[in-house]
C-alpha cells in the first residue's frame, strides 16, 4: 500500500523551519516521530503535499535545566530521552512515569513529546502531567513567538490552537515548589501497548508542618476530549490536614467532575468509578513523596 | 513524482537508492536493496515485526520515510553476524534456546533485544518484558525468548564473544 505523493522537506535551522511552514502554508505537515502522522498518512485522512521534517533542527531538541528556574523540554525530543533523563525523574517524576508507559520501545524512541500534545489525543499520556506541572507551550513562526499554558494548547480531539505557519517549539517546566511531589498513574486493557482508558496525574506541595496541603492539582485524561483539571479536589484539601476521609470525600469528587464516554476499551460508568480510585492512589502517594523531599 | 537518488548506510554499506518521498523504509531495504530479513507485519507500529536499528535505537521501519534516514547508520538483522559469519550472542541463544519458531517475529525481536543489552547489559526478567513489549510473537509464548536474552546477557558480559 502506497502513500500518496508529496514533497519532503528536511530544514537544519529553525529559521529554515519557520520559512517554510509560513510560505507552505496549510499544505504542509510538520513531521516529528511520525508515529501518529505516518497512521494518518497511510490511512489517507489527510493529504498534504508537503512534509517538514523538523528532525534535523537542534533547536527544537533536548533537555536543559537550570536550579531554581525550571527545564526547557524541546518539542521534538524523543519521549525515550524523557524517560530517561536523569533532571526529569527526580524534579517532574509524573512526567517520567508517564513517558515509560507510551507505547512500545521502538514507539518511544520514535515519538517526540512535542508531537504528543499536537496530536491530541483524549487518551495521550503526556500532556496530562505536562498540565498538571503547569507546563507552558512555546509556539513559534517566522513573525514571533507566543506562550501559553498547555491546557489553553489543546482545544480538544485532534485539536490545538496551533494556526498555520506555526511550529510548538517546546515546554517551560516551572521549578518544583519545596515539599512537592508528583505521581501518574494510568488504567488501561493490559499491561503494554494499550490505548489508556483513564489516566491521572497529581501534584500535591506541603506546608511546612508536613502535613497540611499547601497547593495541589490534579489532572484527569481520556474522560473528556481534553486535559481535564479538577476544580473540586483542590477545593476540599487545599489548607487542610491530609487524611483519609477527606482524601475519599475529594476522589468522589473527581469522580463527579469526569465527564467519560462509553467506547470499546471502557464504559463511562467504569471510567468514573477508575477515576476515584486513581485519585485516592495517587493523592496518597504524592503524599508520602512529598513528605519525605 | 520525480525519484531522488539517497544513500542509505545499510550495515556499515552504502548502498544508493532511487527513492520517491512517500517509500517506507521498509520496502526500500526489501525490495530495492534487497535485504529480506527485515518483516513487514501490521504496517501500524503495533507488531514489531519491521523493528530495524537507527544509530542504535530500535525503529519501526514500516512507519518511518527512507528519504529521512539519510546521514544514519542503519543495521538490520543481516548486519549481525560477524564477517565471518558467525552468529551474534543474541542470534546464537535464540537458536540454543528454540526461540525461534515460524521466525517472522525473530528479527524484529532480535534487534529489539539487541538495544535493550545495549542499555542495559543485564536486565532482569521484568525488564526483558517490558523491552520486547512493542514486538509480538504468535507461537512461542515469549517464555523462551525471555530465556533467550537472558542468557544471550550472561553470554556478552562473561566478555567471551563481542
Ligand atoms: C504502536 C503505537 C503505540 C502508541 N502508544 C501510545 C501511548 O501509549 N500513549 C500515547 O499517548 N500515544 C501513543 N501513541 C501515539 C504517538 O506515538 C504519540 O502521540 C506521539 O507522541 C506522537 O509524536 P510524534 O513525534 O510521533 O508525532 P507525529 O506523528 O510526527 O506528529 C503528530 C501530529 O503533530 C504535528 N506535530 C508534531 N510535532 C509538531 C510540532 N513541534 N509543531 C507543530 N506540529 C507538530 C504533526 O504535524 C502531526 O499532525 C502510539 C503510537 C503507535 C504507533
Amino acid at each position: 500500500m502506497y502513500l500518496n505523493h508529496f514533497e519532503y522537506y528536511a530544514p537544519r535551522t529553525a529559521g529554515e523551519a519557520f520559512e517554510l511552514v509560513g510560505r507552505l502554508g496549510d499544505q504542509a505537515k510538520v513531521l516529528a516521530g511520525g508515529t501518529d502522522l505516518m497512521l494518518i498518512l497511510k490511512e489517507k485522512l489527510i493529504k498534504p503535499q508537503y512534509l517538514i521534517d523538523i528532525n534535523g533542527v537542534k533547536e527544537f531538541q533536548g533537555i536543559a535545566y537550570a536550579a531554581g528556574k525550571g527545564a526547557v523540554i524541546g518539542a521534538a525530543t524523543k519521549i525515550s530521552e524523557v524517560e530517561h533523563s536523569a533532571i526529569i525523574r527526580d524534579k517532574y517524576f509524573a512526567l517520567y512515569q508517564a513517558a515509560g508507559e507510551l507505547g512500545s520501545v521502538q514507539v518511544r524512541a520514535m515519538a517526540t513529546i512535542g508531537g504528543n500534545s499536537c496530536h491530541a489525543s483524549p487518551a495521550a499520556e503526556t500532556p496530562t502531567p505536562l498540565v498538571t506541572l503547569r507546563a507552558r507551550v512555546v509556539i513559534k513562526s517566522a513573525a514571533g513567538e507566543r506562550q501559553l499554558p498547555l491546557e489553553d494548547f489543546i482545544l480538544g480531539n485532534r485539536k490545538t490552537v496551533l494556526g498555520v505557519g506555526e511550529i510548538l517549539t517546546g515546554f517551560i517546566l516551572p521549578e518544583p515548589a519545596p515539599r512537592s511531589a508528583s505521581r501518574y498513574a494510568y488504567i488501561g486493557l493490559r499491561n503494554a501497548m494499550e490505548i489508556d482508558a483513564v489516566n491521572m496525574a497529581v501534584n500535591l506541595v506541603l506546608e511546612d508542618d508536613g502535613r497540611t496541603i499547601k497547593d495541589l492539582r490534579l489532572v484527569m485524561g481520556s474522560v473528556a476530549p481534553r486535559p481535564l483539571i479538577s476544580a473540586e479536589v483542590p477545593a476540599i484539601l487545599v489548607g487542610q490536614e491530609f487524611g483519609s476521609e477527606l482524601v475519599g470525600k475529594a476522589a468522589a469528587a473527581a469522580a463527579g467532575e469526569a465527564r467519560p464516554i462509553s467506547d470499546i476499551r471502557a464504559s463511562a460508568e467504569y471510567r468514573r468509578e477508575m477515576v476515584a480510585v486513581l485519585a485516592r492512589r495517587l493523592l496518597q502517594e504524592a503524599f508520602d513523596a512529598a513528605r519525605e523531599v | 513524482m520525480k525519484k531522488q537518488l539517497i544513500q542509505l548506510e545499510i550495515n556499515n554499506r552504502v548502498y544508493e537508492v532511487p527513492v520517491n518521498p512517500r517509500d517506507l523504509l521498509v520496502d526500500v531495504i526489501r525490495k530495492k536493496v534487497g535485504l529480506t530479513g527485515t518483516k513487514k507485519g501490521c504496517g501500524q507500529g503495533d507488531c514489531g515485526a519491521c523493528t530495524v536499528l537507527i544509530d542504535g535505537a530500535p525503529v519501526l521501519s514500516c512507519i518511518t520515510l527512507a528519504i529521512a534516514c539519510q546521514g544514519k547508520k542503519i543495521t538490520t538483522i543481516e548486519g549481525l553476524a560477524d564477517d565471518r559469519g558467525n552468529l551474534h550472542p543474541i542470534q546464537q541463544a535464540f537458536v540454543d534456546h528454540g526461540a525461534v519458531q515460524c521466525g517472522f517475529c525473530t528479527p524484529g525481536m532480535i534487534l529489539t533485544a539487541k538495544a535493550l543489552l545495549d542499555r542495559n547489559p543485564q536486565p532482569g526478567e521484568a525488564e526483558i518484558k517490558r523491552g520486547i513489549a512493542g514486538n509480538i510473537c504468535r507461537c512461542t509464548g515469549y517464555k523462551k525468548i525471555v530465556e533467550a536474552i537472558s542468557a544471550a546477557a550472561a553470554t556478552i558480559s562473561k566478555g567471551v564473544v563481542k
